[in-house]
């Protein structure tokens, strides 16, 4: 079967920092990923290169199986990319509701219901007309999670969507992933909480220095050598 | 809501209609020239307002929309009301050609560019004497119209606001407002920013286009320092920031107020309105940078439609 994304010998270099390095990936559909690594080891980095929102030196991009690199941003979203970002960006002067209509086309009743009713999946029906920027961390995170959504991606990646959020909130946003598993969309995602990745994730990928040095279930990765050198330093 | 503004917006359209058969030639000289300001500032809007970049050099569309109508009346003889409108066109073409590369850049840059593309159209303005008078100015021949181009004037204002309207409470407003709010956020999520911001500034350059033109046949006599003047574009940011960047009636309120106090405050105190206008732009900034309607917006919950 043609993976839903294939990443392929991706380079990426910020003057003289090698940020991602000839990294390669698969992804089959309907399965979570995880991805993870020490800070500054590449892996936001790598989420933007597949995004078009930084172009990559060398390598390739494919989403089932086309390629994607060089293409702008936009138009990799429009094809099933959706994405969360590491530090929260919302359209803070929009309501809740607003900022998921913009994503949409077609019929403007059809796309209020369904904004309102992807809202209230994330329990925040009751704030939807209220600004995005007047709202908590968690709600202001659970906007972009349900925002993303609205496309209805095939494929997403999320940056840390676990961290400095409270644990009923984590626990509702770790069941959102496991949904949209189970309804055949293939999730990568950027962790750094171990027991996360090992209740989530059936495949890990662990980058250190912009490289891939080790790939396989979570089990498996806790007692690679090369991994427990890259977090507990040499 | 609507049953009251609506038929009070009536009103006062009506009144604006038949106030030229009463008021005095200063009045109507005066209302003509908040119609502009209007028209100018709700344009300014359209681009600056919405999407967040800022362009420093709006006035160079209302230059460019200026001496085209000029030329097309001195030089070819065309009726001012067709060359007001070939002005609207000239200013969204010059539009198009600065807006490709221009708007790729961000923030200052952008703001930058702008005001070097009005310095740099009233330069060539000048160098090329031949066609367009060069520093000593273009005139037209005389022409009593003052009262159809105070008509003209204001149904660009109202045109600019009715589509200020239109764009504010449509998905393509909300989606300009994304560029504003976080322009990588806008792209991942499937927005083709540089085409909406396009779109966007092609709509802000016809009004002032098209106000340049009618401008230009009001005076009569047209130059480059006065046409292409910074201080204009500096008016019409402070009338949008002081009544509310991004909405439909911030501009209006911002030129009314400003234009208003502007002439009582001038013809008495000439220095004082100068210290006035730098307290207001000061005071906005720093105590209201969402404006007089921005802030009643958040406080009380307006819909986008005011
Ligand atoms: N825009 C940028 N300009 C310069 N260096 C960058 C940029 N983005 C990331 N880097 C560098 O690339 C490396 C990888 O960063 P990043 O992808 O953010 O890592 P991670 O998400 O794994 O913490 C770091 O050394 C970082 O400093
Ligand atoms: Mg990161």
């Amino acid at each position: 079967m043609t993976p839903v994304l294939e990443v392929d010998g991706l380079v990426k270099s910020f003057g003289g920092v090698t940020a991602v390095d000839r990294v390669s990936l698969r992804l089959e559909a309907g399965a979570i990923y995880g991805l993870i690594g020490p800070n500054g080891s590449g892996k936001t980095t790598l989420f933007n290169c597949i995004t078009g929102v930084e172009r990559a030196d060398a390598g390739r991009v494919l989403l089932d199986g086309r390629r994607v690199d060089g293409l702008p941003p936009w138009r990799i979203a429009r094809l099933g990319v959706g994405r969360t970002f590491q530090t929260i960006r919302i359209f803070p002067e929009l309501t809740a509701v607003e900022n998921l209509l913009v994503v949409t086309e077609g019929d403007w009743e059809a796309a209020c219901a369904r904004a309102r009713e992807l809202l209230a999946t994330v329990k925040l029906e009751r704030l939807a007309d209220e600004y995005a920027g007047n709202l908590s961390y968690g709600q202001q995170k659970l906007v972009e999670f349900a925002r993303m959504l609205m496309r209805d991606p095939g494929l997403v990646l999320l940056d840390e969507p676990a961290a400095g959020v409270n644990r009923t909130l984590l626990n509702d946003l770790l069941d959102a992933v496991r949904a949209l598993r189970d309804r055949g969309r293939t999730v990568l995602l950027v962790e750094h909480d171990m027991k996360v990745v090992m209740g989530l994730c059936e495949t890990v990928f662990v980058l250190d220095h912009g490289e891939k040095i080790a790939e396989g279930p979570p089990g498996f990765i806790q007692g690679d050598e090369r991994v427990i050198e890259a977090y507990f330093g040499r | 809501m609507r049953r009251v503004v609506l038929p009070a917006l009536a009103v006062v359209l009506a009144a604006l209609a038949v106030y030229p058969t009463v008021a005095s030639g200063y009045g109507v000289r005066a209302m003509l020239q908040l119609f502009m300001w209007v028209a100018l500032a709700g344009s300014w809007n359209l681009i600056s307002g919405l999407t967040g970049y800022v362009s420093f050099g709006h006035i160079a569309f209302f230059g460019a929309g200026a001496y085209a109508t000029a030329l097309a009346i001195a030089r070819w003889h065309w009726p001012w009301p067709v060359a007001a409108l070939a002005g609207g066109v000239a200013a969204c073409l010059l539009a198009l050609v600065i807006g490709y590369p221009c708007l790729r850049l961000k923030g200052p840059y952008f703001a930058i560019s702008m005001l070097g593309l009005n310095e740099v159209l009233r330069a060539l303005v000048s160098y090329f004497e031949g066609l367009t008078g060069g520093g000593s100015g273009l005139s037209l021949p005389t022409l009593e119209a003052t009262i159809p181009i105070y008509y003209a004037m204001g149904a660009v204002a109202v045109a600019v606001t009715a589509l200020a309207y239109a764009i504010i409470t449509s998905r393509f407003g909300l989606r300009l407002m994304t560029i504003r709010e976080d322009e990588v956020a806008a792209e991942a999520m499937g927005i083709d920013t540089a085409r909406h911001k396009l779109a966007a500034f092609l709509l802000s350059a016809a009004g002032p286009g098209i106000v340049g033109g009618l401008f230009a046949r009001d005076q009569g006599f047209i130059e480059p320092l006065s046409t292409f003047a910074l201080v204009m574009t500096i008016t019409m940011i402070v009338m949008v920031l002081f009544g509310g960047k991004g909405t439909v009636w911030g501009p209006v309120l911002g030129a009314v107020v400003l234009f208003v106090s502007q002439e009582l405050v001038w013809a008495r105190f000439p220095y004082v309105h100068q210290l006035l206008f730098g307290a207001i732009i000061v005071a906005v900034v720093l105590l209201m940078p969402r404006g007089v309607l921005g802030v009643l917006q958040q406080r009380y919950r307006l819909p986008r439609t005011i």
